[in-house]
């Protein structure tokens, strides 16, 4: 077995015992080197594009007044300008996150970790954690190798541990808002919470294949919509996530479509996770996000 | 975090090695490293032993490695600078993933080319026109670049 020729030397006549071309094809190789292939210029055209949107959105912005929604839409349609209007009766502020693919899991992980902060909820910690417990038996019966997930993991635990007060770690809102905003921090927490919902899709593939249509097997979801860092969540995600979790999620849409019941119908939607659906109480999701085709944002109830 | 990660493949790797491949550093870096693939038995690359190059970007995992091959191969999804045209190294990468499935997923286009998404057009044109000339060049490839 010949070993490989490491650093070809361009130019240079190689006999290389009838393999032809090899050796203009590798100098043109090291001259090329990885930008030859046209994904890759695809690639490098898309994360040019989202370091544009990076300068102008932080990946979790600062809590603005609703009326900076109203802004945006003057000329937009009556249908729009009408239901802003209703969100505003209900609602106080608006945080907007990034728009690159990842808002869902960076608004509800804001959004999760703000209320926790501001409520101080030990029992909620508490309740959480056991999920996320439960969440890593999951994937590890799933066959996903531990190192693959555990960083991930551990860095929202450490997250969490970070938020009761009290405690040399502990965190104001200044610094959760920082710390949400640092891509070393934040991606991880968005790939931990991709590793969660694909895990409970996975580990329910019954329930969630009906939902999925044309989009393939639930191994191929996970795997192209789910997994990969920037692919866009739906409905199917946020019950998956609000279901391993346990934690509600109000999702309000502001989109064009008008409903039967008139323009005073509730146009959002709850998701409560299965756990909590026997019970009579009325499930009141502390998470409200603003739903835009292909964007997520949090809201702030008045 | 990335050679945490790094670290860690490399010990999954050595504790269970996929059996038609193996992988690790070249030297001292760890970010860099070079892989070998037997061509599988079912394929016109039987036989042949192929070369790999895996460079890891600074922010793996979330970035995917850089997979080339260094061994010439007639593959309708491997061009001629061992550029590989597979979904995994691209849009479909995840932190979940891990060197050893990107190599499997190698092994997998070797057996089975992905003549719709090509990465060279004419081979991908024969691969499903003529595919007995296919198997008939990718075999003559293999004897004469991949087998030392």
């Amino acid at each position: 077995m010949q070993p490989p020729v490491a650093e070809p030397v361009v130019g240079e006549a190689v006999d290389d015992g009838g393999v032809g071309s090899s050796g203009l094809a590798e100098a043109e190789f090291d001259k090329a080197g990885w930008g030859s292939c046209g994904d890759d210029a695809i690639m490098q055209q898309e994360a040019s594009i989202m370091a544009s949107e990076a300068e102008r959105v932080p990946l979790v912005g600062f809590k603005e007044p609703l009326s900076s929604l109203e802004a945006e839409y003057e000329s937009g349609s009556p249908i729009l300008l009408n239901k802003i209007k209703m969100l505003g009766e209900k609602y106080a502020n608006i945080r907007r996150t990034r728009g690159d693919g990842n808002c869902f899991f960076r608004s509800f992980m804001f959004s999760y970790l703000e209320h926790v902060l501001e409520t101080q909820d030990e029992v909620e910690i508490n309740r959480i954690s056991g999920n996320i417990e439960q969440c890593k038996k999951t994937l590890q019966s799933l066959g996903y190798a531990d190192f693959t997930f555990e960083d991930f993991f551990s860095l929202f635990m450490e997250l969490l541990d970070n938020v009761p007060r009290g405690k040399e770690t502990s965190i104001s809102l200044e610094e959760l808002e920082s710390r949400c905003r640092d891509p070393l921090v934040s991606d991880y927490v968005v790939m931990f919470f991709r590793f969660i919902t694909a895990g409970e899709i996975r580990n329910r593939a019954e329930f969630f294949e009906p939902f999925l249509f044309d989009m393939g097997s639930v191994d191929q979801f996970c795997k192209s919509s789910v997994e990969p860092m920037g692919a866009e969540s739906d409905h199917i995600h946020i019950t998956a996530i609000s279901d391993a979790l346990g934690v509600p999620v109000r999702v309000e849409y502001l989109d064009r479509s008008s409903c039967d019941m008139g323009p005073q119908c509730a146009n959002h939607h709850d998701f409560i996770p299965s756990v909590c659906q026997p019970s009579n109480d009325t499930v009141n999701p502390f998470i409200t996000l603003l739903y835009r085709p292909g964007h997520y944002d949090i809201l702030y109830p008045k | 975090m990335a050679s945490k990660r790094i670290q860690k493949e490399l010990q999954d790797l050595q504790r269970d090695p996929p059996t038609s491949c193996s992988a690790g550093p070249v030297g001292e870096d760890l970010f860099h490293w070079q892989a070998t693939i037997m061509g599988p038995s079912d394929s016109p690359y039987s036989g042949g032993v192929f070369f790999v190059m895996i460079h890891f970007p600074p922010d793996y995992p979330f970035k995917p490695p850089k997979v080339n091959f260094q061994t010439r191969v007639y593959h309708p999804n491997i061009n001629s600078n061992g550029s590989i045209c597979l979904d995994i190294l691209k849009e479909q990468w995840s932190p979940a993933l891990t060197i050893s499935k990107v190599l499997l997923s190698i092994c997998s286009l070797l057996t089975d080319p992905n003549p719709d998404d090509p990465l060279v057009p004419e081979i991908a044109h024969i691969y499903k026109n003529q595919r007995s000339r296919y198997e008939e060049t990718a075999r003559a490839w293999t004897q004469k670049y991949a087998m030392g």
